[in-house]
C-alpha cells in the first residue's frame, strides 16, 4: 500500500489541490440546450487523471466530493458512495490518459467505461440503494441522458487533452527548471 | 454560463451552529441509513417531525432551505413518479401496456418523495450551520482510520485545506479569464456545439498554468516557512467536543427508539 501512493513532491500536491479546485468550479457550470445539459466537472476528472494518474487522480476525485459537499452541500445527501464514485471516475481516465499520447481510441474507451461503469451502473446503484428506489425506474431516469451525454463528452476531451497536453509541457519545464 | 455562489453556509447563534462539526457529519451520514428504518406511514411521520424540528432548532429563514431543495425538485418529482410506474402489486388503478399504476406504486412513490426531501433537508441543515472550514475539518477527522492501512492522510488533509481556501481566488480568475477572453470576441454562449466547446479550451489553458505558476509560488513560500512534510507538526485550529453535542447524540438516540418503536414489525 504504501509504494501504491507514490511519494509528490509538495509542489504537485498543492498542483493537484488546485486542479480540484478547478473541478469544482468546472463542475457548477454547464452548458448546452436544456434538453441535455452537460455538467463541467468531468473535466476536471480528465484532467486529475491525466496530470496525476490513476491513484492520485483517485484519491483527488475522493477529495474534490468531500470539498465540494462542504462548501455547496451534496445533492443527494452526504453518502459515501458518491465519493467512491466521483474517485473512480479520474482513476479511469488516469489509466487511459495518464503519460500516454493522445488516440482517439482512448478517449472513445475511456469515456464510455466511464460512462457505464460510474454513471449508469455505479449511480443508479447508489439511488437503488439510498431512496430504495427499483433499480429499472433509477435506470430509466438516467439512461435517457447517458445515451446522449458521453459522445458530447468525447469530443470535449478530445478538445481539452489538446489543451492540458500544452499546459503539461509547461509543466515539465517548471519542474525541470526548479530542480 | 450561470452564477454561482460561493458557500452556503449561514452564521448564527442557534443550538444547532454550537455543535462538533464531527457530531453533525456523521449525523447526516448515519442519518441515511437511520431512513432505512422507516417503513409505514406512522415510522415516516417520525422522520418528518424529527426533521422540521431540526430545521427550526436551526433559527435560519425557511426560504434558505427552500433554495436547497429547488434545484432538486424536478429529479424529486420525475424518480418518483418513474417509481410509480415500475412498482406492481397490490390494487391496480390504471393499466397500459407495462406501465400501470398500482396502490403499492402511489405509497411508494410517496415514500422515495420523502425520503428524497428528508436526505436533502438534513444535508442542508448541515451545511447551513456549519462553516466548510469546520466541516473539512471533521473530514479529516473521519478519515483518520484510513491511515492505518498507509492512505497518506496528512496530505490529503492538506490538499483539502488548500482546495477549499483556493476555490474562490480560482472562481475570481475564471470569470477574470472568461471576461478577458470576452473582450477579444470569445462567444461562451452561442454558437453550434462545437463551437462551444472549442470555447473551453481558451478558459481552461490559462486557468491551468495560472494554478500551476500559484503552485510554484506557494509551495515555495510553504518551504521557506519551514514546511517539511505533514508529519511531526501541531494543529492551531483544534475541534472541541461540548455539552451541546450530547444534545445530538440525545436526539439521535431519541430519534432511534421511536423508529424501533413505531415501524412495522
Amino acid at each position: 500500500m504504501k509504494k501504491f501512493f507514490f511519494k509528490l513532491s509538495l509542489q504537485e500536491l498543492i498542483f493537484l489541490a488546485l486542479v480540484i479546485a478547478i473541478k469544482i468550479i468546472l463542475g457548477r457550470f454547464s452548458f448546452g440546450p436544456t434538453y441535455v445539459k452537460v455538467g463541467l466537472g468531468f473535466i476536471g476528472s480528465v484532467a486529475l487523471g491525466y496530470f496525476f494518474g490513476p491513484v492520485w487522480g483517485a484519491v483527488g476525485g475522493g477529495i474534490s466530493d468531500l470539498v465540494s459537499s462542504a462548501l455547496f452541500g451534496n445533492e443527494g445527501g452526504f453518502f459515501i458512495g458518491f465519493t467512491l464514485t466521483a474517485m473512480l471516475a479520474p482513476m479511469i481516465y488516469g489509466a487511459f490518459f495518464y503519460r500516454k499520447p493522445i488516440k482517439i481510441w482512448r478517449i472513445v474507451a475511456a469515456s464510455l467505461l466511464v460512462t457505464i461503469f460510474v454513471n449508469i451502473l455505479l449511480n443508479t446503484i447508489w439511488l437503488h440503494f439510498i431512496y430504495k428506489m427499483s433499480f429499472t425506474a433509477a435506470l430509466t431516469a438516467r439512461l435517457l441522458k447517458e445515451i446522449i451525454v458521453p459522445w458530447i463528452q468525447m469530443i470535449i476531451i478530445f478538445f481539452v487533452l489538446n489543451g492540458l497536453q500544452r499546459v503539461n509541457e509547461r509543466k515539465e519545464k517548471l519542474e525541470k527548471s526548479r530542480m | 454560463m450561470s452564477k454561482i455562489i460561493i458557500g452556503r453556509f449561514i452564521p448564527g447563534d442557534s443550538v444547532i451552529h454550537k455543535m462538533d462539526s464531527r457530531g453533525k457529519l456523521i449525523f447526516t451520514f448515519i442519518f441515511i441509513f437511520i431512513i432505512f428504518l422507516a417503513n409505514n406511514w406512522q415510522s415516516y411521520l417520525v422522520l418528518v417531525l424529527a426533521c422540521l424540528l431540526a430545521i427550526v432548532a436551526t433559527k435560519i429563514n425557511l426560504r434558505f432551505f427552500w433554495d436547497g431543495i429547488k434545484p432538486l425538485l424536478g429529479l424529486i418529482f420525475f424518480t418518483s413518479f418513474l417509481q410509480l410506474f415500475f412498482t406492481s402489486g397490490g390494487e391496480i388503478y390504471w393499466k397500459w401496456g407495462i406501465l400501470s399504476v398500482s396502490s403499492y406504486g402511489v405509497i411508494n412513490s410517496i415514500y422515495i418523495f420523502l425520503r428524497f426531501t428528508l436526505i436533502i433537508l438534513m444535508s442542508t441543515v448541515m451545511t447551513l450551520t456549519t462553516a466548510p472550514l469546520a466541516i473539512a475539518d471533521a473530514m479529516e477527522w473521519m478519515l483518520k482510520p484510513l491511515k492505518y492501512l498507509h492512505v497518506p492522510v496528512a496530505e490529503i488533509a492538506l490538499i483539502m485545506s488548500i482546495a477549499l481556501r483556493f476555490v474562490p481566488t480560482l472562481f475570481d480568475q475564471t470569470i477574470k479569464i472568461m471576461n478577458a477572453q470576452r473582450s477579444r470576441g470569445a462567444d461562451f454562449n452561442d454558437g453550434g456545439l462545437i463551437k462551444r466547446i472549442k470555447a473551453v479550451v481558451p478558459l481552461l489553458v490559462p486557468l491551468f498554468i495560472n494554478s500551476l505558476e500559484v503552485a510554484i509560488d506557494l509551495s515555495t513560500a510553504m518551504e521557506a516557512r519551514g514546511y517539511r512534510g505533514s508529519e511531526g507538526r501541531s494543529k492551531y485550529r483544534v475541534l472541541e467536543w461540548s455539552k451541546y453535542d450530547l444534545i445530538n447524540l440525545g436526539y439521535f438516540v431519541l430519534l432511534l427508539i421511536l423508529l424501533l418503536s413505531f415501524r412495522s414489525k
